[in-house]
């Protein structure tokens, strides 16, 4: 009976959404506002009509619950075929509640896509590159995200019912918004013998009581009732299947990783992305954006898992700029911050042999509400870290009600609960905690979207050179070339070389007989490992920033070709007459 | 030369008994092919469509079918067993195996009355076209593209049928820096040279084939593809190529996953292929497990719990430690457990477990023996890690028993000289003061027997005094020791069999002799070798008889699965209306439900007790969780509930696995 009146309320809160006008979307779109699922499709739609020549947008799969899900290539044709470039990949949003990480992936499309033509490094970006970008992954998670009642870290899930309390039944008890507000927030109910009290300065806080004094509340935790009458609150929500652990690298069941799904890339949105991805071998970095804490975080997830050092290096190039580009972000390999398998960023480096970044989009140290200070007082940690919680709690919402207009917060307010009798409800919204206020979004991605535009601009860039050619009697002639990078990511990740993941980066001579060929160890005392086999084709990863030459001796006169072939790098190519 | 006594007598049924004639007319007289396969399982559900369902799951990347044959599809809630053959496609016995199953199934209602019965007898359609290509070589990888030498081309160098002889068998090349020389045994056998015998190699041996890509390495890149028998989550084996890049890559694979995890009724898997868990119990012993009997725990939680650090537990008293908490009416779990303190995968088989395994091993030796089946064949193989059967056991948490339907007889050999010293599986069962008492002489003939020459009598009584090993240790360290080696020459024990099984029943052409051949970048080079097959294949003829005979422990095993049943219930007045309610729930099958692996990974669907009348419960819930039930076990749940005297209540016993049970229970009757 409950549920009813509460999907009642659901279906009432979807068409009241829908009804509401928050603006046309046009190109430029704005970025001082969230777009809902259907609201981002139609953005990207709006890109795609306004710029046919550079965009192609395709549904790429569909969710659990039947929702499209959408990329858009950004390429130009006339510079030559999208899988022919080094491909840049981006996406977001794959938890249901980390919004903005789509917004940030839409804002780096509509940048690369409007300024194409004025400004110069742009242009040569959108020339040189291919663009991949997926701003929702998760579309039934921003669905239920902004439709359904919230809190700001819920409604994370792909859509996979799972037994959570293991009671036979299938999400039965998630949390429940009693007010109908469209949050989810806390609950509390007075009580003598209760283990809080209202802080002195904000009775909006709540903290705990000294061992022998009196309290005045009990928390009872978020909004809910116990729908499955088994004794325990939202105990059985959505999922849990977390869609960054059901990736098929290093994939653990459920039992040792929570979350990883039944099997590899069950979900199928994500099975879809994969087959996407796939068929874009030429990606050689990719973005997925989440919400929070302010991180760039790198391969590997998982501590036992070690990384050749010049794929480090080529991480370093771009994590060393990107915490500069984004102020007080930190830069780390991921299994500092805890262990995952089958995440999504070691999916893409270890399976597709792409280098791939996780950005945690926003630290909420920036919602600020204090006078500049000139530095913080020695000794004083305290005042490093922002103060006491307490301390924090009361700057927050300072920042909401005077910076914030009352946004963020929900006061306390009288509630009769079904099974606690009178209660209060309030706290923090969803459009809270993780998630900047709109006023705050451009900076936020604007910044994120200049770090995955600096790593279009490091993706390899080959220069070919043949430097030196010597007849040497016999009707041999003997070539050298030099390949170099000019950029900082390889053109073959060297893990990828090492696991002989994918056909490998190759020198290829045609037209002429090859004698001998190999790689010139030193130039001045032509010291040369030949290869013994098949020396016409000589094989290599090129790490960032580095070059490296090859000498070939060929028999006979004539035009030469010698190739550089590369899955991920541009192919270039040189004609020579012996 | 030592006398050898050759079984010919493989089978004597083969002789004596005279097959049946089904109903569902399929004749195993023959291998199918795929498309015979297909066929079959289309007439079996033409022939019987109101118990019948096919499932098409998949399209292997060469474009075939994978079809599952649902026996039982009128059914509804009943438990189901899911049986997989032949993923490896190496194996087409297998397939056959799966298909005699299910005939079987069809020709008789006993074993379907109340079970639902899932057949794939051709997971791997691509790899088992090779068993009836014009050129045999074992395939059993199926198309999927890989570049399996990662150089401009792919699948640009797969093996030739250089001698024409339809087998791609080896090419052995005179070769001054080849690491092989020719068995003083037997002239045919290639062996390693013993370098640290100062014996040097002469031979190099090759794959016969020639060199196309011309880089050095012969028949490196062939065509396909992975290997559906080695690419499923457990134990994924990501430096394979064959597996492919991650578990469930290939389609087959994934929808086979899909597939049973859509169906959370399956509690029990069988696998027909080269491992026997019918046999032989899953193999421990695996580095990286954590031992569930020797938990640490690390700081933070000892001090939470109360516990010394530096001390060891077992799981049962972790979870007593844990109990106090959590909130009241959460269960802990032996998964919960072990997730937060991050023990890991499970990567041995649990000790609960192996109990079931050795039992049922037991009792399927006695089950052979029965039926005259005295054959002493080659040791079947330990299942890989990527393995279907591994798979099924770790992450469904289920009953998974293999069953190998053929390996190569052995060679018998006359017994040594009887010098009486114990056998490793008699010792294996003894207590340590039993051992010890053996004396010093029989210790050391007992040590010597197993070449475990580096031990004498007394160094290992003392160990075992000072506790520091057991009998049954020992024991498992003997066996995995280096066998002996062999007299001087001598042939394994597998060579010996293989060559005596082609020469009794492939007419000599298990073993293709060596003949010279002119190859065009190695000069003269000797074609020959085992026949692709021998191994795994018998004649067709044995089909029949082998299924026959093994096939119907399937059917038996089937009867062992959990039953749970609401047993007895009973109410007690407390007074003025308040009672205490009890509900007895019973397994009166031979496995608990679910099995200890079960526990551990806390897949299995919960077995629910739902309480449904006017009543008011005071204390418990009106769905209670029944938890593990062990075999034949009995297990109480109580409430404290308010209701009028002779009123009704249903006690309904409930999963998505067992048939419903309901009782009505009458209160103070």
């Amino acid at each position: 009976m409950k549920h009813t009146i509460l999907s009642a309320l659901l279906i009432f809160g979807f068409a009241f959404v829908f009804a509401a006008d928050k603006g046309k979307i046009e190109v430029p779109l704005r970025f001082d506002r969230y777009y809902n699922y259907e609201e981002v499709n139609e953005a990207l739609k709006v890109l795609n009509a306004a710029y046919p020549e550079l965009t192609k947008l395709d549904m790429i799969g569909k969710s659990e619950e039947g929702r499209e899900i959408y990329a858009l290539t950004i390429n130009n044709p006339e510079t030559g075929d999208e899988l022919s470039k080094p491909g840049v990949y981006v996406d977001g949003n794959i938890h249901g509640n980390e919004i903005q990480a789509g917004e940030v992936c839409l804002y780096y499309a509509n940048m690369l896509l409007t300024k194409y033509g004025e400004n110069e490094k742009v242009t040569k970006v959108v020339d040189r590159n291919a663009h991949y970008i997926i701003p929702v992954v998760n579309v039934d998670g921003r669905f239920h995200f902004f439709e359904d009642g919230n809190t700001p870290s819920t409604n994370r899930s792909i859509r996979v019912a799972k037994d959570d309390d293991k009671d036979g039944l299938f999400d039965e008890d998630p949390p429940d918004d009693l007010d109908g507000d469209g949050n989810i927030c806390q609950m509390r109910i007075k009580d003598p013998y209760g283990q809080y009290k209202v802080d002195s300065e904000d009775e909006r806080i709540l903290v705990r009581v000294k061992p022998g004094e009196k309290g005045e509340y009990t928390l009872l935790g978020y909004e809910g009732i116990d729908n499955d009458e088994d004794g325990r609150i939202n105990e059985d929500a959505e999922g849990y299947l977390d869609p960054n652990r059901n990736w098929g690298y290093n994939w653990m069941p459920p039992y040792v990783q929570r979350g990883a799904g039944n099997f590899p890339l069950s979900g199928v949105g994500l099975k879809a992305i994969n087959d996407y991805i796939n068929a874009r071998p030429n990606i050689i970095i990719g973005y997925a954006f989440h919400n929070t804490g302010g991180m760039w975080l790198r391969v590997p997830a998982e501590k036992s898992i070690e990384i050749p050092a010049s794929d480090v290096a080529a991480y370093d190039v771009i994590g060393k700029e990107a915490i500069k580009i984004t102020p007080g972000y930190v830069y780390k390999p991921a299994y500092e911050l805890y262990p995952t398998y089958g995440d999504f960023d070691s999916h893409l480096y270890f399976i597709h042999g792409a280098y791939s970044f996780v950005g945690e989009l926003f630290m909420r140290s920036q919602e600020t509400y204090k006078e500049e200070q000139k530095g913080p007082k020695e000794d004083d940690l305290e005042s490093l870290r922002g103060g006491t919680r307490t301390e924090r709690s009361r700057e927050q919402l300072e920042f909401n009600d005077k910076v914030a207009q009352g946004e963020l917060y929900k006061e306390w307010k009288k509630f009769d609960h079904p099974v606690y009798g009178e209660i209060e409800i309030g706290g923090w919204v969803k459009m809270s905690s993780r998630l900047p206020h709109p006023f705050m979004l451009q900076d936020l991605v604007h910044r994120n979207a200049a770090v995955v535009f600096l790593s279009a601009e490091h993706t390899p860039e080959i220069i070919m050179e043949v430097f030196d050619i010597q007849e040497i009697g016999n009707n041999l002639h003997q070539v050298r070339v030099r390949i170099e990078n000019e950029n900082g990511l390889a053109a073959m990740t060297a893990q990828a070389f090492k696991d002989k993941l994918y056909e490998l980066d190759r020198l290829i001579v045609k037209g002429g007989k090859v004698v001998a060929g190999g790689k010139i160890n030193d130039v001045r005392l032509n010291k040369v490992s030949y290869k013994e086999d098949k020396p016409e084709i000589q094989f290599f990863a090129l790490p960032g920033h580095s070059q490296v030459e090859y000498q070939f001796l060929i028999e006979g006169k004539g035009d030469v070709t010698i190739d550089f072939e590369s899955r991920k790098a541009k192919n270039v190519s040189t004609k020579i007459s012996l | 030369m030592m006398k050898k006594l050759f079984n010919l007598l493989l089978l004597p049924v083969l002789i004596f008994g005279i097959s049946k004639v089904s109903a569902q007319g399929i004749s195993f007289d023959k291998y199918h092919t795929n498309d015979e396969v297909q066929q079959i399982l289309n007439s079996l559900q033409t022939g019987n469509s109101g118990s019948v369902k096919l499932h098409t799951i998949a399209t292997s990347p060469g474009g075939e079918e994978v079809k599952v044959l649902e026996i039982g599809s009128s059914l509804e809630d009943v438990p189901a067993i899911f049986v997989g053959a032949n993923f490896e496609g190496d194996r087409p016995i297998s397939t056959e195996g799966a298909l005699y199953l299910a005939q079987m199934l069809l020709d008789s209602s006993k074993y379907t009355e109340n079970i639902k019965w899932y057949i794939l007898p051709q997971p791997n359609p691509d790899a088992a076209a090779g068993y009836f290509a014009d050129v045999k070589y074992n395939l059993s990888v199926n198309q999927f593209e890989i570049n399996k030498d990662v150089d401009e081309a792919l699948n640009e160098d797969g093996f030739e049928d250089l001698n024409g002889d339809g087998l791609i068998t080896k090419m052995r090349v005179k070769d001054i820096e080849g690491s092989y020389v020719v068995s003083k045994n037997d002239a045919r056998i290639m062996v390693r040279a013993k370098t640290s015998k100062g014996e040097r190699g002469a031979y190099k041996i090759y794959t016969e084939g020639i060199d196309n890509d011309a880089d050095g390495k012969y028949n490196e890149d062939g065509p396909g593809g992975i290997n559906v028998g080695i690419a499923f989550p457990h134990l994924f084996p990501r430096d394979k190529k064959e597996a492919g890049r991650f578990s469930g890559e290939t389609p087959e694979v994934y929808g086979i996953l899909r597939f049973i995890y859509d169906r959370p009724e399956i509690a029990m898997v069988y696998t027909l292929g080269s491992s026997d868990f019918c046999a032989v119990q899953p193999k421990g012993g695996r580095k990286g497990g954590a031992n569930l009997s020797n938990i640490k725990l690390p700081g933070r939680y000892a001090r939470m719990f109360g516990a010394d650090p530096n001390k060891t537990y077992t799981m049962e008293q972790v979870i007593e430690m844990v109990k106090p908490q959590v909130p009241p009416g959460m269960e802990v779990t032996p998964s919960m457990v072990a997730g937060f303190l991050g023990l890991g995968a499970a990567v041995n088989p649990l000790d609960a477990d192996l109990k079931f395994y050795k039992n049922f091993n037991q009792e399927y030796k006695k089950f052979l023996e029965a039926k005259n089946y005295k054959t002493e064949a080659l040791d079947p193989a330990p299942a890989k890690d990527g393995s279907f059967e591994l798979w099924a056991y770790y992450h469904l948490g289920v009953p998974s028993f293999s069953m190998n339907l053929f390996t190569v007889p052995k060679v018998k050999e006359e017994k040594k000289e009887e010098n009486g010293a114990l056998s490793l599986d008699e010792v294996e069962k003894m207590e340590t003061e039993e051992f010890v008492a053996l004396g010093e002489e029989k210790i050391d003939a007992f040590l010597k027997e197993n070449n475990a020459t580096k031990f004498n009598a007394k160094t290992v009584i003392d160990m075992m005094e000072s506790g520091k090993v057991t009998p049954k240790q020992m024991v498992a360290m003997l066996k995995n020791m280096p066998k002996p080696e062999k007299e001087e020459g001598e042939l394994s024990d597998k060579d010996k069999a293989l060559l005596a099984w082609s020469e009794s029943h492939w007419e000599g052409k298990g073993f293709v002799t060596w003949e010279a051949a002119e190859h065009p970048t190695l000069g003269d080079v000797e074609i020959g070798g085992y026949a692709p097959y021998l191994e795994s294949t018998p004649k067709a003829e044995l089909i029949d008889s082998l299924a026959s005979i093994k096939i119907p422990w399937l059917l038996q095993l089937s009867t062992k699965m959990p039953e749970l049943k609401i047993a007895d219930s009973k109410t007690t007045e407390l007074g003025k209306g308040v009672y205490k309610l009890e509900v007895f729930v019973e397994n009166k099958g031979e496995i608990a439900y679910p099995i200890s692996m079960g526990e551990r990974n806390n897949y299995p669907a919960p077995v629910m007790l739902v309480l449904d009348g006017d009543i008011e419960i005071l204390e418990g819930t009106k769905r209670m969780k029944v938890g593990s039930i062990g075999s034949n076990q009995v297990k109480k749940l109580s409430w404290i509930v308010k209701a009028k005297i002779n009123s009704t209540i249903d006690a309904r016993l409930e999963s998505v696995v067992f048939t419903d049970d309901v009782k009505q229970i009458k209160i103070g009757g």
